[in-house]
């Protein structure tokens, strides 16, 4: 990174005095703990999730795992609905993802085109969007009143245009050279061949940038499963699931799937308890943010900084 | 004439789309021009009505769900007679029947996305214009033929009802909007007819052509559209602050209670003790998170004092990685660690050998500091970031200056990189005093539980906890309503502020 190499010609041109070393001691040590807190909960989930049942149970994993096991993730699959959950959020990441980003191309794109219908009312029209917000219920009544309620449609529609996004593919168009999109004009190009031949491929960093975070938006979503689609199980979101496992404390039959049999919902009550479970299906939860997350990483800083100079 | 569009600014472009508009047209186009509108304007009412229960045209029994759609009616069948006795249901002229009205329904759609079509084509040349008549006008058939279909059933369902003597359940009528529906088919026909005839003659040489102006208002509509749907719509449900309405009921005139709601916030007693609790907290919390905002400020300076780049990446990889989970997986996590059976327990009992067993997650003392706490465990890395970056990009000149007059580490930080970083603090701490009602809701809603509920409840949670947990919808739009108000009110004061200090807007 950038930042790193400036920050490293500075550090090393410091000479160290007495209280530059205390300075530094406490300086690390702090930033050691707090680091060590970050990562410390995601270890200790999953050691007790690959560690011997019985000894979690006991409360004997705290730092190393004992008894390496795979086999709670493979007596997850028993679990009821859980996997159609996971599936559930895959697509809905992966769809709401690509129309989102998609969308927010094309708007982007047009928001820029001076010689539009009315360009800066309908731009402000949409942007004008995030300011303001009718509140929860009116909400929830509008969606239920468009028939969206109980649907996997709920998940995806509403998000599809997403203001703050358009007006960073607009920022980033903006800054594409005009003369590339004139010339194509003048060889008679259409609106859609200049978006889709030079604007969609030159505008893919920004694009990626958005995707990264609908995508992470999408897959911790939380409310719009907890409150439009109450009523439709199957339609639970990972997240919704896992929000009801961990505030079911006890009854673990409830949690086998109904066409197991008794002795295989005995097998799983007598070997995982709710805990277990509970930390299985964080894992599950968080194991896909952590795959995607390096590559995330380098989104960051281009993000924000876009996200600082909007308007 | 392609390539000088994209070099002019704005005031030129519209002033050329208006020479293009006030080009010289025979009062017959002039005419054809008024009826377009009629036919724009018929069609954007006409797609409002799919979607509004109240416009429903194939509810024909009260029986029907009140609040199903034109839309929903027509996607299944079923969902009509979800609301029917089992004595009815079981009746077999009922399903077909229904299935018909649905199939009206699809007819129905279908006609409106035609009509959309010709509305569309409207904004084209001649051409394009004629070409979308024969759509507008094919519409107009279809939806008219359709609609017309529904008494015939309506008859058939009252005859076939009155011989079994289930008249009276049936409750039956004729959804008046229907005439609505006839009134905009048959203008579709005689629209599209009348300005055949008035359009002057096509030029042969002439192929499809539109404006670019529209062209493009075109490609952007579907994205008003949703944008309207979801975001501006929704401001049409604050009717019901006035109304007394409960859940699945339908909302009529006789109602109307006006502003009681309102006064029930200030007057009603325990509405109100709620009310300053939930204030209390709310306020307290944001507060909190206003003093600390300094805080992510603090950690990216003392970061970037680090030396080892290796060190330094490491913690900024693993510190962002909070905020990339939902606050369900950080709840998970506090289960984990402070649970009964959590991490801080065993590892208590396997030191000391004695038993620990407290619950540190079911008790409600320091609840503001302790979600204060986490909202940080989860957000302060990420929010360093910006700062981070900013770091990075100040002049070394300044460092290098400062040392030679003798500037230790401390003043350094004080006088060079702190002043550098207060534009994007003061920006940042703006935009959360407007964000001051809302800390939004997962954060309390994962943590809240039956000791602590008392301390943790937000107005977020709460509006959440009225509305959908109680059912009692007029109140809690009355709050979010009051919420909202006062958020934009808030915001322009930040954003005033901002104006007067800095020069810069923030919205």
């Amino acid at each position: 990174m950038v930042i790193n190499k400036n920050l490293k010609s500075r550090n090393q041109k410091i000479k160290l005095t007495p209280a530059d070393i205390v300075f530094n001691i406490f300086n690390y040590l702090f930033f050691a703990i707090f680091t060590l807190s970050c990562i410390f909960p995601f270890y200790y989930i999953f050691i007790n999730t690959i560690s011997d049942n019985e000894l979690v149970t006991k409360g004997a994993i705290t730092l190393i795992p004992k008894g390496l096991t795979i086999s709670n993730y493979i007596q997850m699959g028993k679990v009821n609905d859980l996997w159609s959950s996971v599936g559930i959020t895959f697509i809905r990441t992966i769809l709401g993802t690509a129309l989102m980003v998609f969308a927010s191309a094309l708007a982007g794109y047009l928001v820029t085109k001076k010689e539009m219908w009315h360009r800066k009312f309908w731009y402000r029209f949409l942007v004008i969007t995030m300011y303001f917000n009718a509140g929860l219920i009116p909400w929830y009544l509008n969606m239920a009143m468009l028939g969206l309620t109980n649907t996997f449609a709920a998940y995806i529609i509403p998000g599809i245009v997403s203001p703050y996004n358009i007006i960073l593919v607009k920022t980033y168009i903006e800054s594409i050279p005009a003369e590339i999109e004139e010339s194509a004009y003048i060889d008679g190009a259409s609106y859609w061949k200049i978006f889709y031949k030079i604007i969609w491929p030159l505008s893919l960093p920004i694009l990626a940038t958005i995707a990264i975070f609908g995508a992470v938006g999408h897959w911790n979503s939380f409310q719009d499963s907890l409150i439009l689609n109450a009523n439709t199980p199957e339609l639970y979101t990972l997240q919704h699931r896992l929000y009801i496992y961990l505030n079911q404390s006890s009854n673990l039959s409830a949690l086998v799937q109904p066409g197991a049999s008794a002795s295989d919902s005995a097998t799983i009550a007598g070997q995982m308890n709710t805990k277990i479970i509970q930390y299985t299906i964080s894992m599950v939860t968080i194991i896909p943010i952590l795959c995607v997350y390096p590559f995330m990483q380098r989104y960051f800083v281009k993000g924000l900084m876009l996200g600082a100079v909007k308007g | 004439m392609a390539s000088d569009i994209m070099s002019l600014s704005d005031k030129e472009i519209k002033a050329r789309n208006k020479q293009r508009l006030s080009a010289p047209k025979t009062t017959g186009e002039k005419a054809a021009d008024v009826l377009y509108w009629i036919l724009r304007i018929g069609v954007i009412a006409n797609v409002v009505m799919l979607f509004f229960p109240s416009f429903n045209p194939i509810r024909v029994s009260e029986n029907v769900n009140k609040n199903m759609s034109l839309f929903s009616c027509a996607l299944s069948h079923e969902s009509m007679l979800n609301t029917f006795k089992a004595t009815l249901r079981r009746q077999e002229w009922l399903e077909p029947a229904f299935q018909s009205l649905s199939t009206i329904g699809v007819f129905i759609i279908i006609a409106t996305i035609i009509a959309i079509a010709g509305g569309c084509m409207s904004l084209g040349n001649t051409k394009l214009k004629k070409f979308g008549l024969l759509f507008s006008f094919t519409g107009g058939i279809i939806e008219l033929i359709a609609v017309l279909q529904i008494n015939p059933i309506v008859q058939n369902l009252a005859n076939q009802s009155d011989a079994v003597g289930k008249f009276e359940d049936m409750k039956l009528f004729f959804p008046p909007v229907i005439t609505a529906f006839i009134i905009l088919s048959i203008a579709y026909i005689v629209i599209s007819v009348v300005n055949f005839v008035l359009l002057p003659k096509i030029n042969k040489l002439e192929g499809f052509e539109m404006e670019p102006q529209y062209q493009l208002f075109l490609m952007m509509l579907p994205f008003i559209a949703l944008a309207f749907v979801f975001s501006y719509l929704p401001l049409y449900g604050w009717r019901y602050a006035f109304f007394e309405y409960k859940s699945g009921e339908t909302l009529t005139m006789d109602k109307f209670v006006g502003f009681k709601w309102f006064t029930q916030l200030f007057q009603n007693a325990a509405t109100k003790r709620d009310i300053v609790t939930v204030l209390k907290n709310t306020l307290a919390m944001s507060g909190l998170g206003i003093v600390t905002s300094w805080i992510p400020m603090a950690f990216a300076i003392f970061l970037s004092e680090v030396k080892n780049t290796h060190f330094r990446q490491i913690v900024q990889t693993f510190t962002t990685i909070p905020n990339f989970i939902s606050w369900v997986l950080v709840y998970a996590i506090a289960l984990a660690i402070f649970s009964t059976d959590g991490f801080i327990n065993t590892m208590l009992t396997s030191i000391t050998g004695e038993p620990f067993t407290t619950n540190y997650l079911m008790n409600s003392d320091h609840m503001w500091l302790k979600m204060l706490a986490w909202g940080l465990w989860k957000g302060v890395g990420w929010s360093a970031i910006i700062y981070i970056a900013s770091i990075s990009g100040i002049d070394q000149g300044l460092y290098e200056a400062a040392t030679v007059d003798g500037a230790g580490r401390f003043a350094r930080m004080w006088y060079i990189t702190v002043p550098e970083l207060i534009p994007t603090f003061c920006v940042l701490l703006l935009m959360s005093i407007a964000n001051i009602l809302s800390n939004g809701m997962d954060q309390y809603l994962v943590f809240s539980n039956a000791v602590n509920r008392e301390s943790i409840q937000v107005l977020d949670l709460y509006v959440y906890n009225l509305g959908i947990g109680n059912g009692l919808i007029p109140l809690s739009t009355v709050i979010g309503m009051v919420k909202s108000v006062v958020s934009v009110v808030l915001l322009f004061a930040a954003n005033g502020v901002s104006k007067a200090v800095r020069g810069e807007s923030i919205v």
